[in-house]
């Protein structure tokens, strides 16, 4: 069985399990495996159950205990490590969000089995291989497990959801949790709600080239136009320009949008690597020397505060 | 003879280049216009532990060696864009904490170095006086013996620090009759001795965030404890820290060339002329080969100099040397630094002229490349 | 209060990582090695809470002769105390890191163990989870903030858009993110003091490993790149290729 652990924040399935899903349902097809997932929590989460079914999930193991609220990443590893041996899956996949990277490895020693982290690609070649950045995206790297199961983590924006109607068949199961050593007691968004951007699918950048942190209201409001989370390499952040959140980079996050706009980003080595996993590149820039041109798709030469405006112009014109 | 450098002179090295770049770079074109000495910066020198380099651990320094001591310089004056606060360091550092380390009695060094290596305390050399520059010795300023102490009467000039310090290592003539290598004693004096005032700052055309000044002694009563190193010790004791200068003030410069040329190695493959690089112009490659040739040199001179500074004997030599090629090497590779930045090495904001600037004092001050010369003639016996 | 810090000896930043002909492995040579930047911040607390409370910090690290550079260069931070856990090569499966790690650091005394969010060149975040796991301790990963009191501390996460305050039970191990501190500089009495430390060399028999990279390759070469010189006049057609070749708007 192939079982994916659905990622539940405040009370609502994150978007990276619809990915999830699709990945597990597309490598249970590859192997002749059924896919289930399971969902924890202090409670409500049959309603969740149904989101599954969208993706083609078959199956969802319901698991409710007062003692998984308020959220603790030991009790909740104890409990996923108790549903992997009563189900016997033999593949395990959650959502390289901050809380599946932090569970994972718990789960992964509870049962003494291999983890493989932030995969962008798994597939079956006569086993499992499980296809990883590292380095922060220099290089990439092929994985096979010597453990069953095996576990994983999937990079958010890796796989395109795909919608496939399924019967999702709802199934309580009971776990005992232990007391939790570490318990999450509040969320304290700093952002104001912003997309994230390791979630976001498209992000406007901006490096030292826009000058200062009053420069930031056109990227803003082209990010608004797109829908887009707004991002900054380094210097930026280390400058307090931006909050360290949108610092991305090998020393910060890294991302894997289907567009990213590089706005007065020279591209230093450690940005590069950091948005090397995105789909398409559009770099703003006035030095044609510029790295960043290497690894954009589409390079723009010119001053970020001449291109950018039109940028947003012509996307407003043409969204209508 | 092995030249590579330790695993510790390798640490010391970059960690002070990334001290430097992250601390000691910020509005400096404003600092150099307006002649601001950054204390605070030179607070954050103190922790880092530039101004007790050598100076043993019991006593608040590292405990350098003189070679590791010239490579940390070396480190500062590649990193440290500030040629002024990379100059108040040195000349705190050679000619005012090292002699204290090397003659000062336990009660003044323990009572001096932890504070001037900390930082907290700031002090200047008063040796050069209005009528003798490179003729030290000749001075005016006298020292006269009485009842609890010695009389003080002089005014020194070009005294880098002077305004800014809180202690001052004063030389003054004690006993006239005694000849040039024994007339001249050393004391430590304290700002708020009375008698002790600042005199004028002085505007200059580079190392403009040094303070200098002129310093004025009138009447001032010195404890026979503020004597350094005993009565008469004054030639023995200058002579040696301007060895220290000559070959540590070298490495500076050598950190400072290396900047440059790099500097000009980046300007010349961005800048383009006649659709390709001004690099790919021998007349620009030649120049910044040259650089590289006299940077090589100029180390090579420096680190000699520097493992015979422990040692103390038979270094003028070598330091007179090191003084005159590597701040001739300075000058020239400043200069053609800014020809090859052009129009733009012209401006300010480029950041090559200020070095150009700092770099003339080099060949004038802990004596004049002629005085060094002098000295080399002689010992050749010329 | 005695601290472990677990760091990690990786390529420097700026390194362009060369895989291998055939992808077997990594090339090591020419490789400027670093302590791994969010090690610093981990050591940098340490420091803290030790300056605050007493007690030693004490730097761990895994991997052949090579990497007491790297330690030295963490007991020049300030540091008391260094082991290397000897091996030839550093694992490559973060669970042997973990379990050599927790073989090493058990029954030492140890109020807290800190370590990087991750390491810079595996990119795993998987020890500090699994270490805790290993000793039956705490562990809170990616932190940003962090406060100690008596057998409980308080800390800040960071997660997707901002963060989580978590409570938790001593002791713990700390993955210690970027903004958690601002790392001290190295001093020039740190350096020479940190020269006279002597590194305790311990031989561990290590796991088996149960993982194995296979291969490792550059990242896929994307389609053609295209150019634009003509600034803001060349944004109308970009647009339009992005809309209508790409698709990605």
């Amino acid at each position: 069985m192939i079982l994916i652990i659905s990622d539940i924040q405040e009370g609502k399935l994150r978007s990276v399990n619809a990915e999830v899903y699709t990945a597990a349902v597309a490598l249970g097809k590859e192997t002749g495996q059924p896919v289930a997932t399971v969902l924890l929590g202090a409670s409500g989460l049959k309603e969740l159950a149904a989101t599954a079914g969208n993706y083609g999930v078959e199956k969802a193991i319901v698991v409710e205990d007062a003692g998984l609220a308020p959220f603790s990443p030991d009790a909740y590893a104890a409990a996923i490590a108790h549903v992997i041996r009563e189900t016997g899956a033999s593949v395990v996949l959650m959502g390289a969000t901050f809380t599946g990277k932090d569970v994972m490895p718990r789960v992964a020693q509870h049962l003494d089995v291999a983890l493989v982290q932030d995969v962008i690609n798994v597939r079956d070649e006569g086993g499992l291989v499980f296809t990883r950045p590292m380095y922060a995206g220099k290089v990439h790297a092929d994985v096979r497990v010597q453990t069953s199961p095996a576990l994983a983590t999937i990079r958010p924006k890796s796989y395109k959801p795909a919608e496939q109607a399924a019967d999702v068949a709802v199934e309580p199961m009971s776990v005992s949790v232990p007391a939790a050593k570490v318990q999450v007691v509040a969320y304290e968004g700093s952002s104001n709600g912003k997309l994230d951007v390791t979630e976001a699918d498209i992000i406007v950048s901006g490096g030292r080239g826009m000058q200062g942190a009053d420069k930031w209201g056109m990227l803003e409001e082209l990010a608004d136009l797109l829908g887009a989370a707004t991002g900054c390499s380094r210097p930026v952040s280390d400058d307090g320009w931006r909050p360290h959140e949108e610092h991305i980079g090998q020393t910060g996050k890294t991302v894997s949008p289907d567009l990213y706009i590089a706005c007065g980003i020279s591209g230093a080595i450690q940005h590069v690597a950091g948005v090397s996993s995105s789909k398409f590149i559009v770099a703003v820039n006035k030095d044609p020397e510029a790295p960043i041109f290497k690894v954009a798709d589409y390079g723009i030469v010119g001053d970020v505060f001449d291109v950018v405006p039109v940028i947003t112009e012509e996307i407003r014109k043409v969204k209508g | 003879m092995n030249f590579a450098l330790t695993e510790d002179q390798e640490m010391l090295r970059d960690e002070i280049v990334h001290f430097a770049r992250q601390e000691l770079n910020k509005d400096i074109i404003e600092r150099d216009r307006n002649q601001q000495f950054p204390r605070d910066l030179w607070l954050k020198c103190g922790e880092m532990g530039l101004q007790g380099l050598p100076v043993p651990e019991e006593y608040g320094g590292a405990g350098l060696d003189a070679l590791s001591t010239a490579i940390a310089i070396e480190a500062l004056g590649y990193g440290c864009e500030d040629g002024g606060l990379s100059f108040s360091i040195c000349a705190h550092l050679l000619a005012c904490v090292i002699p204290i380390m090397n003659h000062g009695t336990e009660e003044q060094k323990r009572k001096y170095l932890p504070k001037l290596c900390s930082g907290e305390l700031i002090a200047v050399n008063a040796m050069s006086e209005p009528g003798t520059g490179s003729d030290a010795f000749n001075m005016k300023t006298r020292a006269i013996k009485e009842e609890g102490g010695y009389r003080v009467n002089g005014t020194k000039i070009w005294s880098t620090n002077g305004p800014v310090a809180d202690i001052a290592l004063l030389y003054a003539v004690t006993d006239p009759g005694k000849g040039i290598s024994g007339s001249t004693s050393a004391f430590i004096v304290e700002k708020e001795t009375p008698g002790f005032s600042p005199g004028q700052k002085f505007e200059k055309m580079g190392l403009r965030t040094s303070p200098i000044g002129e310093m004025v002694f009138e009447d001032m009563l010195v404890p026979e404890s503020a004597l350094l190193g005993g009565e008469g010790a004054g030639f023995v004791l200058f002579n040696q820290s301007m060895e220290w200068e000559r070959v540590c003030i070298g490495a500076k410069h050598c950190g400072t060339m290396r900047r440059l040329m790099e500097k000009s190695v980046s300007y010349s493959k961005e800048r383009e002329s006649f659709g390709q690089p001004i690099s790919k112009y021998e007349a620009v490659s030649n120049k910044i080969a040259d650089m590289k040739m006299r940077l090589e040199g100029a180390r090579l001179l420096t680190y000699q100099g520097a493992t015979r500074l422990d040692k103390a004997r038979d270094v003028a030599i070598d330091a007179s040397m090191t003084k005159i090629f590597v701040s001739e090497a300075l000058v020239q590779t400043a200069l053609d630094t800014v020809q090859i930045y052009g129009g733009n090495g012209f401006t300010t904001d480029y950041e090559v002229e200020r070095t150009l600037r700092d770099s003339i004092g080099g060949k004038i001050y802990s004596g004049t490349n002629e005085i060094q010369k002098k000295i080399l003639g002689n010992w050749l016996g010329l | 209060m005695n601290i472990a810090v677990c760091i990690k000896q990786t390529p420097d930043t700026t390194t362009r990582i060369q895989v291998a002909d055939g992808g077997g492995e990594i090339v090591d040579d020419g490789i400027q090695w670093i302590i791994s930047p969010y090690d610093e911040f981990a050591i940098e607390e340490a420091l803290k809470l030790t300056e605050a409370n007493g007690g030693e910090v004490t730097i761990v690290s895994m991997g052949p002769a090579r990497v007491e550079k790297t330690i030295r260069e963490a007991l020049a931070m300030g540091a008391q105390k260094a082991i290397r856990i000897d091996c030839e090569s550093i694992p490559n499966d973060p669970g042997v890191t973990a379990k050599v790690l927790a073989e090493v650091l058990r029954g030492r005394g140890f109020d807290l163990i800190f370590t990087g969010r991750q390491a810079i060149d595996g990119d795993q975040a998987q020890v500090p989870g699994r270490l805790a796991h290993l000793l039956d301790w705490a562990c809170v990963s990616v932190v940003i903030d962090l406060a100690i009191d008596g057998d409980k501390g308080t800390a800040l996460r960071e997660v997707e858009g901002g963060s989580e305050r978590v409570h938790f039970t001593m002791p713990a191990v700390i993955g210690a993110n970027r903004h958690l501190n601002e790392p001290r500089y190295r001093n020039m009495r740190g350096i020479m003091k940190a020269k006279r430390i002597p590194i305790e060399v311990v031989q561990v028999d290590a796991p088996a490993p149960q993982l194995e990279i296979t291969s490792y390759s550059y990242p896929p070469q994307k389609g053609e790149r295209k150019l634009f010189e003509n600034g803001a006049s060349d944004v109308a057609e970009v647009v339009r290729l992005l809309r209508e070749e790409a698709q990605v708007i």
